[in-house]
This record gives structure tokens, sequence and C-alpha cells, in this order.
């Protein structure tokens, strides 16, 4: 049930429809309890409308600006992922996939006639030493403590900011 | 005759390396985005620090601004998020209808009249008064409403609602700002409106 300020209301927001509008001008133009209340409720929105807004200090724009010259330059989302790199990872992550594959597979026998499938895959064939060597522990953490200042400036920017 | 740019405009501007033009973004919403935090937090300085936020939150998202919707309405979607979580971390109790015992002063340019009896007798800062004392999401919707010069629609979205839920919300915030004014101005409401 619609009452009687919240037909006025929609009457005043132009949200009634034409039948409900020309009740309420009908109910305006004979009951002046009714008109009384549209005036006031009139006065109310017309105040409001005129009511000015609230001005910030004088440099308000001038601590924004500093704040994000601080920032990294926003760049729109579609630049920003650029399709190649993803599709070069996805490539990258398949050629790997599909070597493992093809290892185990070309160190597995096939019997064929007893239907067993012996997937043999020993890690012990594979030799570690010449891939883990001093220089490359060095690079991989040398590459890590980038990563981490490069975490840490970007923190501290923003709690700065 | 130099054409205005749009705020679409001016974010492709900033999207594509110009980042000194936000500040033209920034002077033409940072009296709206003020006062609605204004409206949260209830006095300037926290205020202009809650606005501060949400340029930098806005800047900072501009690359995922999808342009369905007005840059204003994302921009006061930003500006409800921040002034709430700004009054969680300040635990400030929000007032409700029944606590009108204490009137808040808004701190803006009109209340540096205070000591003038007609200034303080108009409408206006009898207005910022009721508004003030109402509860921070009844004062929100009226200042969109209003100043924010959004449509239910727009208001739904900034505030993740259904239009028909604004609009419920809208019409009870207007009855309680009514009876707040009701209390403010007593016998001479019709008068001073």
């Amino acid at each position: 049930m619609i009452t009687m300020e919240e037909e006025i209301w929609d009457y005043i927001d132009g949200n009634s429809s034409p039948q409900q509008a020309l009740s309420v001008q009908a109910k305006i133009a004979s009951d002046p309890a009714y008109g009384s209340l549209y005036e006031e409720l009139l006065a109310i929105n017309d105040q409001m409308n005129e009511l000015e807004l609230e001005e910030p200090s004088m440099s308000f724009t001038r601590n924004v600006m500093e704040q994000v010259k601080l920032e990294i330059a926003p760049v729109s989302l579609k630049t920003k992922v650029d399709t190649r790199i993803i599709y070069s990872i996805a490539a990258f992550f398949i050629c790997f996939i599909l070597a493992i594959l093809g290892y185990v597979l070309s160190n597995s026998t096939f019997d064929f006639t007893d239907i067993k499938f012996n997937m043999g895959f020993h890690m012990e064939h594979i030799d570690f030493g010449k891939y883990v060597t001093p220089t490359s522990i060095k690079i991989f953490l040398f590459v890590d403590l980038l990563l981490a200042l490069a975490f840490v400036d970007s923190y501290l920017r923003r709690r700065r900011a | 005759m130099q054409h205005k740019q749009s705020d679409i405009d001016l974010i492709t501007e900033v999207l594509s390396g110009n980042t000194s033009v936000y500040s033209e973004l920034v002077k033409r919403h940072q009296r709206f985005v003020f006062t609605l935090a204004m409206r949260f937090s209830k006095n300037r300085e926290d205020a202009e620090e809650i606005a501060q936020d949400c340029f930098i939150k806005a800047y900072r998202a501009l690359g995922t601004y999808k342009q369905t919707a007005k840059f204003s309405t994302w921009l006061y979607t930003i500006t409800y998020t921040t002034s709430m979580s700004f009054l969680r971390k300040k635990r400030v109790d929000v007032q409700s209808i029944d606590e009108a015992d204490s009137i808040i002063q808004l701190e803006n340019h009109t209340s540096d009249f205070n000591a003038d009896i007609v200034e303080k007798k108009s409408g206006y800062v009898y207005l910022n008064q009721a508004i003030a004392l109402l509860s921070a999401d009844d004062a929100s919707i009226i200042t969109l409403f209003y100043q924010g010069e959004q449509s239910l629609e727009e208001i739904g979205k900034a505030l993740k609602m259904e239009s028909n839920t604004v609009k419920v919300k809208l019409h009870r915030a207007r009855i309680r700002l009514k009876e707040k004014l009701q209390y403010l101005l007593k016998d001479e409401v019709k008068e001073l409106l």
C-alpha cells in the first residue's frame, strides 16, 4: 500500500504514471491537507536541489596530483595483458610437458602380448648435477633478490601514498 | 571556442600516458566526492583524506574502468566503499534516527556564519544540519540523488543495489530528513523552507 507521502514524492520525482499524476493533481486541488503536504515536500525538494556542494581545501588537486606522480601510470587492461606473452608461457609449458612425456615413453617398455604396460621412469637417469651448479644457484638467488626488492619498493610506495 | 573534453576523452589521454590531465578529472569531481565523504566522516579533515584516497584508488584502477557506466557513477562506487571502510576503521558511530539529542555541526562554509542569526536561520543551514543527523547510508543516498544528479539506476550501480531498493531507501531517507527538519525547526518548517 503506497502512502500519501510516497505518492507525492513519486509525483515530484516524475516517477508516477499519467493516471497517478492526474489523481495527485486532483487531490492537491481538492484536499487542503494533501495540498499542504505537497507544498512542504516540494519546498524540501527544491531546497535539496539548490543545496551547494562542499568545497575541499585549495590544495586538494595539487595534493592528489603529488601522490599520483608516485604511482605507476595506469594502462588500459587490454594493452596491459599482451596475448603474445600468454601464448609464449602456454607454449613453454606445453613443450615442457611434451618433453617429459616423450622421455617417459622412450624409457618405457610395452608388452601387448600380456597386456602389460610398464611405465618405468627413473629419476636417477637424469643428471641434475649438470644443471644445478654454483653459478646457476647464484643467478637464481640474484633474480629472487631483485624480485624481492621490486616488491618491497612497490609496497613502500603504496604505504606512503 | 575551446571544446570541453568529456570524462572519457580525459581517461583515454591518461591511459595513453598523459597522466597530468588527471588533474582535470579531479577538479571536475572533487566537490562531490568530498561532499559524499563528509556525509560519512562528519568532519573536513577526514573527508579530505577519504576524498584523496578515492582519487588515488580511481587512478590506480583507471585501466579497469569499462566505460559501461558513467565515470562519476564508477567514482562514487569507490567513494562509497572507501568511506564505508573508513567508518569501519575509525569505528565511528553512525547516528540512528532516534538519536537526535546532539546536533553535529557541519564544518562547512555555512557554519562560519554561526554568529549571524539570520544566516543561521536559513533553510540551507538547517538542511545541512538535518542531513548530518541522518545515518551515513541515508545521507549518501540523498546526496547521490540530489547533489550527485544520479538516477535511481545509477545509484543502484554505485551502491550495488536494485533500483527499486534504492527507491524505497530514498523514500525512507526523505521521511527521516523531514523528521529531522521538523525536530530542528519546530513550528518554523513552512516559514523557513
